[in-house]
C-alpha cells in the first residue's frame, strides 16, 4: 500500500505541488511564498515533497539523512517550525483528497489507509520537531559559552593591579563564575589589588550586592584587596535605599580614581614627565 | 598516628607550613604547640602556610580563627598565607569570614607584610 501512495504521489507530482502551494498560500502568514522567487520555492517543495516519498519507500538510514540535510536547510532559510508543520499537514491533506479522488481510498479501506498515513506522517513530524530542537539547544549551548567567556575576565592592567570589568545583569550562577575566575586569576597573576568595575551593571539590589561583598571577602582570604568601583549615582542611591552595608570596601565612582588607589595601596603614583 | 606540625623560627617570627588535611585531633595539637611556642621564643609574628590544603572544614577553620585570635593576646601578629581559591569559595560558603586577619597570596608576601605590620 505504501507504493501505491508512493506511485500515485510521484505520478501526480505537479498536481500535489500546485494544490499544496494553493493551500499553504491560503493559509499561510509567513511572507514566505512572497519574499522567496518561483523558482527557489519550486524546488523547495519539491524536494519536501521527495522526502515525503523516500519517507515511504526508502529504508531508514537514507530517509534519516535526507530529512537532516532538508531540515538543516530549512533552518538556515529561518522557516518557523509551525509552518513546516503545516507544510507537512497540507501535504497529508493533499495526498489524502488526491487518493479520494482516485476512487483508491474507498468507504471499505479507509480505517486501513488512515493508519497508514499517521503512520507516514507521525514520524516526520517528529523526525522534524526533534531536529529543530537539537538545533535550538546547540544554538543556546554556543551563546552560553559564548556569554560565559565574555562575561568575566581578569585583566592585569598594572603590576600588582588586575581590573574585572562587569557588564550585565549578574544571576546566581554568574556570581559563582565571577568570583572563580577572580579567585583563580588573583593567584595567577599575583595581584594585590583588585578592581570590580560595575559601571555597566544595570540593577545592583541586595542579592548583587551580597554576591559582590562574598566575592571581595573571598579575595581578602586569597590575599589581596578589592575595591569596588564605577558606582553611578543611581546605583548610590539604590545600594543605601536598600540598607546594604558596604563600608568595609573602597569604593570610588570611577575606575580612574580606582587605579589611582590602587597604585597608592601598592606604593606607587603616575607621575607626568616633563616635556620641552 | 598523630603527626604533629612542624613550627620553625625565623628571626621574630614563626613560620607553619600545614602541608595536609588537619584532622580535628591535629588542629587541637597544632594550637598547643603554637601557642607554647610564642610563649617559649617570644617571637612577634606567625606566618600560617596553606598553600597545599585545598579543603578546610568549620571546625579547622575555626581553630584557625581561635588560634589567631590567641597569638594576639600573646602580641603576635598573624598573617596567612596561600589560601586557594577553592578553599576561599568554602570558607565564604560556610559563612567564615575571617575578618581581623592579614593574608597574603604567598609565603613571601607574607613575610614582607608582616615585617611591614611589625614596623608600624
Amino acid at each position: 500500500m505504501n507504493k501505491i501512495i508512493a506511485t500515485l504521489v510521484q505520478d501526480n507530482l505537479d498536481e500535489i505541488l500546485v494544490n499544496w502551494q494553493e493551500l499553504m498560500r491560503e493559509d499561510s502568514e509567513e511572507k514566505f511564498f512572497q519574499i522567496m522567487s518561483q523558482s527557489v520555492v519550486d524546488s523547495t517543495s519539491r524536494e519536501f515533497a521527495e522526502l515525503m516519498i523516500s519517507n515511504l519507500l526508502e529504508g531508514e538510514n537514507k530517509y534519516e539523512n535526507r530529512l537532516n540535510v532538508f531540515t538543516s536547510k530549512v533552518v538556515r532559510f529561518g522557516w518557523s517550525i509551525s509552518f513546516v508543520m503545516k507544510a507537512i499537514n497540507h501535504f497529508a491533506q493533499v495526498v489524502y483528497d488526491l487518493l479520494e479522488k482516485e476512487k483508491i481510498i474507498v468507504d471499505e479501506n479507509i480505517k486501513e489507509y488512515h493508519s497508514i498515513i499517521t503512520n507516514w506522517i507521525t514520524p516526520m513530524r517528529d523526525g522534524i520537531v526533534d531536529t529543530y530542537a537539537k538545533t535550538w539547544e546547540r544554538t543556546v549551548q554556543l551563546q552560553k559559552i559564548a556569554l560565559q567567556e565574555l562575561s568575566a575576565s581578569l585583566i592585569p592592567v598594572f603590576d600588582k593591579i588586575s581590573v574585572m570589568p562587569l557588564v550585565g545583569t549578574i544571576d546566581t550562577e554568574r556570581a559563582k563564575l565571577i568570583m572563580e575566575n577572580l579567585l583563580e586569576g588573583v593567584v595567577k597573576h599575583r595581584a594585590e589589588v583588585v578592581i570590580l568595575d560595575i559601571t555597566g551593571v544595570p540593577v545592583v539590589d541586595t542579592m548583587v550586592a551580597h554576591h559582590i561583598i562574598q566575592a571581595a571577602d573571598a579575595v581578602r582570604l586569597v590575599g589581596a584587596k578589592c575595591m569596588l568601583v564605577g558606582i553611578r549615582p543611581e546605583i548610590a542611591q539604590t545600594i543605601v535605599t536598600l540598607g546594604i552595608n558596604l563600608k568595609d570596601f573602597t569604593t570610588t565612582s570611577t575606575l580612574q580614581r580606582g587605579v589611582e588607589q590602587a597604585l597608592a595601596w601598592t606604593n606607587r603614583q603616575i607621575v607626568e614627565v616633563e616635556g620641552n | 598516628m598523630n603527626l604533629r606540625i612542624p613550627i620553625l623560627k625565623l628571626n621574630d617570627c614563626l613560620i607553619v607550613s600545614i602541608q595536609w588535611e588537619l584532622d580535628d585531633q591535629t588542629a587541637l595539637q597544632f594550637q598547643e604547640d603554637l601557642l607554647a611556642k610564642l610563649h617559649e621564643t617570644s617571637a612577634r609574628g606567625v606566618v600560617i602556610d596553606l598553600t597545599p590544603i585545598d579543603f578546610i572544614d568549620s571546625f579547622i577553620a575555626k581553630v584557625l580563627g581561635d588560634v589567631i585570635s590567641m597569638s594576639g593576646l600573646m602580641g603576635a601578629k598573624v598573617v596567612i598565607t596561600g589560601i586557594q581559591p577553592a578553599v576561599a569559595i568554602t570558607l565564604i560558603e560556610l559563612g567564615i569570614r575571617l575578618e581581623d586577619v592579614m593574608t597574603a597570596l604567598d609565603l613571601e608576601n607574607g613575610l614582607e607584610k608582616l615585617q611591614r605590620e611589625l614596623e608600624a
